[in-house]
């Protein structure tokens, strides 16, 4: 191959769309390295520190969509304090000074300021997709100058953001001439909405095919927007507390029969049981839908609903559908891939009747043949039926189980779930994600280092005996890429007993474990590549890096380490020490 | 287990600082309770105790579950968007109750939406559609109405006597109230230590 013209070459490089492959291709000699640099569009970032956008831009110069992760995943558990990084506008101020024609940035949990975005709404006249996933730090504000500025905007897609909602008119931002809109997405915003501007936006918008609303959207302006869009795939309603009279019902029943094309719904923040029935006429023609917000429905009206709904791929629902109603998932959408389901009762308030268990689970996973992936949170499991759902269900590529109160054994037997873990990941042979819960040894381990060959991620919380659990994955996984672990008794013989471990995954999150300020300083001594941060919110770390000898034993409260080309990062707060 | 022995350690208060007991034992579930960060010092005196390491132990403590930091593994965003989230009071950023003298339905508001006590007095006026709410924080004593709300410690206190930022974190109800009703309600007075 290396006799064809680089254009050739480049040309067939095009059909290669995988992040791995394209990496891989560059791998395989200069030129085709040189070949595969300069023609890549799309880059994706799993940690924003591993390297820096400088480097980013030397190396891909034709750079056109940028994915960017920040804070590790135990953010979303209030784990990782406010202002512990993850800031994009040093990248944005790169890419800009570059002049790089970037097209697409995707962030998630990162840190976005309102000047950031102005500086990009400013800077790529090309750019046409934004989407940012549990980040924060902006407001409406930002919002405005991209829906103002980026005259080639087709997609804004703003999935549970924390944004400061200054009740301005950022709808009014998109100027008349604005009509590429595909998919404009703000569910997360608290406040009210410009109802005109946003009608009179979705009317000149004939190729939107995802409108996801805020819950400051009230059923006629649903209706009307409905009309004006019957083009829509992919819908999130609002909130709709009360009941509709009967004419606001009939129209917007009406409305919903146009929208043939209709595949995924959403939203729901409060909805009465009779809005939900207005839904009935496209339920048949649904792939996806989410109803994991509707906490205050009950279960019955969610069965009824779903047994329309006979072509879900993908289905996420609170425990408040109960194992009854699992049962009738199972037997009606029987093209399930995909289900979560969600805690309604996080304060342990009500004697949880309805929240699902074990019984749930297996029902899924005997009449749903193509499940593969799976976050549930129950309230009790047993061996017998994880042992279950692991033959009827071979296929699963993401299995994470959340029972509620951590340690809790198999209920029937009192004996640790690691048998029934066992058969998951002996069963699965494929499986990529995975997440354990309940009473745990380390035996449980021994068997996700011997047979989860394919699993690239974990998260561990309140299990495991002694530092063999942790050896255990360390040393049979090949391909773990991301090991969080919190609350579990692993400490410095795991956490340094194969430093070279850590160059092939991405990232180790250790909180409420048993490492020591010391194992990690030699950890850092021995991997000058990887930063090793400490977290310690209460704590003057400066104080931290002249310990003697004595605290030196003294427990890490929060350990990430990850791997990285370009040093320590300079932008760490005082709560985080970088040994 | 021994039983006995279980019930002598539920006993006994250890008010020690959190963190001392990391070096002694392993983790049992139960000592999350002791050092979940934040509100150290309101879980050591509600008497919740660290029953020792053994984990076959560590299940009987199911009312802590919801105390423990980021457990269970539902994502903040999710947290203050649940419906149930928002129907219990709860202290902090998020939705609270309002009610008003006279007015039969119950009204929930999104504090962490206001930025000062103008807006709030704003969002206010505008929940009830009605003007004049918003003067009763201003002008303290010219106005129909006083707004009160009940704080974290179950006290009620007249709203704009403390910074912002103390108010919202605090903050689990409102209520506006007629002035004529409010001098034998036993507002906390002004200045009151915590």
């Amino acid at each position: 191959m290396n006799y064809f013209p680089d254009e050739v070459i480049e040309h067939i490089f095009d059909f290669i769309a995988s992040h791995k492959d394209r990496n891989s291709i560059s791998l395989v000699s200069k030129s085709w390295h040189k070949i595969e640099r300069c023609s890549r569009k799309r880059v994706f970032i799993g940690n924003c520190y591993a390297i820096n956008p400088e480097r980013l831009i030397e190396r891909f110069p034709s750079l056109r969509s940028l994915t960017l992760k920040g804070k590790p995943h135990f953010a979303d558990f209030n784990l990782v304090p406010h202002e512990w990084g993850g800031f994009v506008h040093p990248w944005i101020v790169a890419l800009a000074k570059a002049r790089v024609g970037l097209e697409e940035l995707r962030l998630k949990r990162m840190v976005v300021s309102d000047e950031s975005l102005e500086l990009l709404s400013r800077s790529f006249a090309s750019f046409k997709s934004l989407v940012l996933v549990s980040c924060e730090g902006f407001t409406t504000d930002g919002l405005a100058s991209v829906a103002a500025n980026c005259r080639h905007l087709c997609e804004l897609d703003l999935q549970e953001n924390e944004i400061e909602d200054h009740r301005g008119q950022w709808l009014n931002c998109f100027p008349e001439s604005s009509t590429a809109l595909t998919s404009l997405n703000f569910s997360c915003l608290k406040g009210e909405t410009n109802l005109a501007a946003l009608e009179r936006l979705v009317a000149r918008s004939p190729n939107l095919e995802s409108l996801k609303v805020n819950r400051a959207v009230p059923l006629d302006a649903l209706t009307r927007l409905l009309s004006c869009a019957p083009q829509l795939v992919d819908l999130g309603v609002g909130s709709y507390e009360n009941e509709p009279d009967q004419e606001s019902f009939v129209k917007l029943m009406d409305a919903i029969k146009k929208c043939t094309s209709l595949r995924s719904l959403s939203g729901f923040s409060e909805v009465a049981p009779l809005c939900l029935t207005a839904f009935y006429p496209i339920c048949q023609n649904l792939t996806s839908l989410n109803l994991s917000y509707a906490a205050e429905i009950q279960g019955n009206h969610l069965i009824r609903f779903i047994q329309f709904c006979k072509r879900l791929q993908r289905l996420w629902i609170l425990d408040s559908i109960g194992d009854k109603g699992l049962e009738v998932v199972a037997s009606t959408c029987k093209e399930l891939q995909e289900l979560r389901v969600f805690p309604s009762d996080l304060h342990d308030e009500e004697d949880n009747d309805t929240a699902v268990t074990e019984i749930g689970l297996v029902a899924i996973s005997a009449g749903c043949p193509k499940l593969h992936s799976i976050l549930y949170f129950c309230k009790q499991m047993t061996n017998a039926a994880l042992i279950t759902v692991a033959k009827n269900c071979p296929n699963f590529i993401r299995f994470r189980l959340c029972i509620l109160e951590p340690n809790k054994p198999d209920h029937t037997t009192s004996q640790s779930l690691d048998e029934g873990f066992g058969a998951i990941v002996q069963a699965c042979k494929g499986l990529r994600r995975l997440s354990v819960s309940g009473l745990l040894t380390d035996k449980v381990f021994l068997y996700i280092g011997m047979y989860a060959e394919q699993l690239e991620m974990l998260s561990i919380a309140f299990a495991g005996d002694t530092d063999k659990g942790m050896l255990y994955v360390l040393n049979g996984c090949k391909k773990m890429r991301k090991l969080e672990i919190r609350d579990s008794p692993f400490g410095n013989a795991a956490l340094l007993a194969d430093v070279d471990k850590y160059r092939t995954m991405r990232s180790l999150w250790m909180s409420s474990c048993e490492v020591t300020l010391g194992g990690c300083k030699r950890l850092a001594r021995n991997a000058p590549w990887l930063n090793v941060e400490i977290i310690n919110e209460n704590e003057n770390n400066d104080l931290m890096m002249e310990r003697n000898e004595e605290d030196e034993r003294e427990k890490v409260d929060r350990l990430y380490l990850y791997r990285t080309v370009v040093g320590a990062r300079k932008d760490a707060p005082p709560c985080v020490t970088i040994l | 287990m021994e039983k006995g022995g279980l019930e002598l350690e539920i006993t006994e208060l250890r008010l020690g600082l959190p963190g001392t007991e990391k070096m002694m034992k392993k983790r049992g579930f139960t000592e999350m309770i002791m050092t979940s960060s934040g509100s150290n010092s309101d879980q050591c005196e509600s008497g919740v105790v660290s029953t020792g390491c053994d984990v076959e132990k560590a299940n009987e403590s199911p009312v802590a579950k919801s105390q423990v930091v980021g457990w269970p593994p539902v994502c903040s965003y999710r947290r203050k968007n649940s419906c149930k989230e928002v129907s219990t009071t709860r202290v902090g950023l998020g939705y609270v109750k309002v009610s008003m003298d006279g007015v039969l339905y119950l009204r929930k508001m999104d504090l962490g939406s206001s930025q000062g006590y103008d807006d709030l007095a704003f969002a206010l006026d505008k929940l009830f559609g009605f003007h004049g709410i918003g003067v009763a924080l201003k002008d303290g004593d010219n106005c129909e109405y006083v707004t009160i709300y009940e704080d974290k410690d179950g006290d009620w206190m007249l709203a704009g006597d403390v910074p912002w930022g103390m108010f919202i974190e605090s903050c689990k109800r409102l209520r506006i109230m007629k002035r004529s009703d409010a001098a034998g309600f036993g507002l906390q007075p002004r200045g009151v230590d915590e």
